[in-house]
């Protein structure tokens, strides 16, 4: 019953990403003429440690100019008991068709089934292309709980992604491989999926990644340990 | 090119394509069949009484063992020769092909000869009846026992590189459960340590093994409640770690939910000490009143040269817990 319940959550998951791949795609790079981003999405999933979870992440970006920019982002996890914020500011540095974006971010975490909290910076460099994307990069993560602290050695950020059409494009659907998400950063457990995106307007893009994140290092590809589904638009003005 | 490459990959067998990148059991399916044998067999893992409460045991990691079995027959005699009450291995103990699992289970078979001789009294041939064959010992106590029934005091945690090239079937065929706890009970004292050894191979405990942790199955219930004896410390045997030795460790532990999660338990469990292997590397640490121990690779490969990657832990009877790293000499020549 449970494996029921799952596949059909899975279809339904899924049956955006199938429509929108019909239709478009389109990310989160900047067009050079909007100044203000409003971001919603949902994301859902089952952890092999927290069962099934499911909650929002709303975020604001403000171009202050052509090349800087700053966000802020706040994300719930129901069932996980996960709540999350972050700040980032960015500097883009363009070289002919590509984009290099300097980005420096601070992140406070509460996993509160353990109750623990986990602060984050994290400094990186992501080289985007019209076709592919790198990432690179280093945290320093500390958390606390159990009235005991610790910093993590310094963590290794790293980021990749492929696309199907060039990154102006109206639509896209492309794969990533990556060692962190939005609101964590691990040292060599990574994550990998299908992400799409698609502009529904001039001001409206719809976009959604389907996740594996399994356990374990490339020894353990096949070691289950979260798969997840996030669906949302952006709105710019 | 591709066929080139793959029939190269393919035909060496320590980086078979598959064999790298797919462990053949998965951590849900290893921790119900450990379950299963564990509450089958739950009298091999019997309670152990010792008449101290001063005693040591010994604890190894990665032996990553290939024909060369003398790393690990050093380990095996080590304890022997130092009267450890027992052997404790953080798994990747063997490549994962048959010959090296008959090679690893011919030095144990040796050890467990050379212990039984050394702990138990053999009962000469002809004091036998005629309906006890062979192999009778005696206890110190007087009670007579098989060969067969001596429990050879080896206890492992499976690691991930056990599991690649399908090596599950090979492992459990020689240590059968990847998941279990017993407890040492300390003369009259009312007392005993708790032994809990965990499936981690994986990276994950997976859901199984949540559950059934979450049970309370690894609680020592028994001894604890029901009989109401008082448990002096909690020791938990892991292959992945949980904290990296520095920044270049690139080896994956714990993500993070089951890190905090995991932290969380052995506060709960009441950890006196964790002891991990996996990524080859010396770690100590306190966190939250719990020692976390990573050990070394005892292997000859991993560590050509001689050096102290074994832990002896040394429970004393002033209540004291000594950790001595103890050292290895086997150099492959």
């Amino acid at each position: 019953m449970t494996k029921m319940k799952m596949i059909a959550l899975s279809l339904l998951l899924m049956l955006p990403l199938l429509v929108s791949a019909q239709s478009y795609c389109g990310e989160h790079k900047f067009d050079g003429v909007h100044k203000n981003e409003v971001t919603g999405y949902l994301v859902g999933g089952k952890n092999v440690v927290t069962g099934w979870f499911l909650g929002p992440t709303v975020s604001y970006k403000r171009h202050l100019t052509d090349r800087w920019s700053v966000e802020g982002n706040m994300q719930a996890q129901f069932g996980k008991q996960l709540y999350g914020i972050y700040a980032q500011g960015s500097y883009r540095l363009p070289v002919s068709y590509f984009n290099f974006y300097f980005n420096g971010k601070v992140m406070y975490n509460r996993y509160n089934l353990t109750r623990t909290n986990e602060y984050v910076m994290n400094l990186s460099v992501l080289m985007e292309t019209p076709y592919f994307e790198l990432q690179v990069g280093e945290s320093g993560i500390r958390y606390h709980m159990l009235h005991s602290s610790y910093n993590e050695p310094m963590t290794f950020t790293f980021g990749t992604g492929v696309n199907i059409r060039p990154r102006w494009n109206s639509w896209n659907i492309g794969l990533y491989f990556r060692n962190f998400d939005e609101f964590y950063y691990e040292n060599w457990n990574i994550n990998w999926g299908v992400r799409f995106n698609a502009k529904l307007t001039q001001q409206l893009n719809l976009f959604g990644e389907f996740k594996v994140r399994p356990a374990g290092s490339l020894s353990q590809l096949a070691s289950k340990y979260e798969t997840s589904e996030k669906i949302g638009v952006k709105y710019v003005w | 090119m591709l066929l080139v490459a793959v029939a190269t990959l393919s035909s060496c067998e320590k980086v078979s394509p598959i064999g790298v990148l797919i462990a053949g059991t998965g951590v849900e399916d290893r921790v119900k069949m450990s379950n299963l044998y564990y509450q089958k067999h739950q009298l091999d893992y019997k309670d152990q009484w010792i008449d101290s409460v001063d005693y040591t045991f010994l604890v190894g990691a990665d032996s990553h063992i290939t024909n060369d079995t003398c790393r690990m027959a050093e380990m095996l005699q080590i304890g022997l020769d130092n009267n450890d009450l027992f052997y404790a291995h953080l798994g990747d103990i063997a490549d994962t092909k048959a010959e090296y699992y008959i090679n690893l289970d011919n030095t144990l078979q040796q050890f467990k000869r050379k212990y039984a001789n050394k702990y138990f009294h053999e009962i000469p041939e002809d004091e036998l009846s005629t309906r006890d064959r062979e192999g009778l010992y005696c206890t110190k106590s007087g009670d007579t026992l098989r060969y067969e029934d001596i429990d050879y005091p080896f206890y492992p945690v499976v690691g991930n590189h056990d599991l690649t090239h399908n090596g599950w079937p090979l492992w459990c065929n020689i240590f059968h459960s990847s998941f279990y706890e017993f407890n040492i009970i300390l003369g009259n004292t009312q007392q005993y340590d708790h032994f809990i050894f965990l499936d981690t191979a994986s990276g994950t405990l997976g859901e199984e093994q949540v559950r059934l942790i979450e049970e309370g199955i690894l609680d020592a219930k028994d001894i604890g409640s029901y009989m109401g004896f008082k448990c002096r410390y909690t020791f938990v045997f892991s292959h992945t770690n949980i904290f990296r030795p520095s920044s270049l460790q690139f080896s994956s532990t714990f993500a993070r939910e089951e890190t905090f999660y995991l932290l969380s338990q052995f506060e709960e469990w009441n950890v006196t000490a964790v002891f991990c292997g996996h990524v080859h590397a010396w770690d100590e640490r306190d966190f939250a009143g719990v020692h976390y121990v990573t050990l070394d690779s005892m292997s000859e490969r991993n560590s050509p040269n001689p050096g102290k990657y074994l832990l002896r832990v040394h429970l004393k009877k002033n209540g004291e817990i000594e950790y001595e790293r103890v050292q290895m000499n086997y150099v492959k020549k």
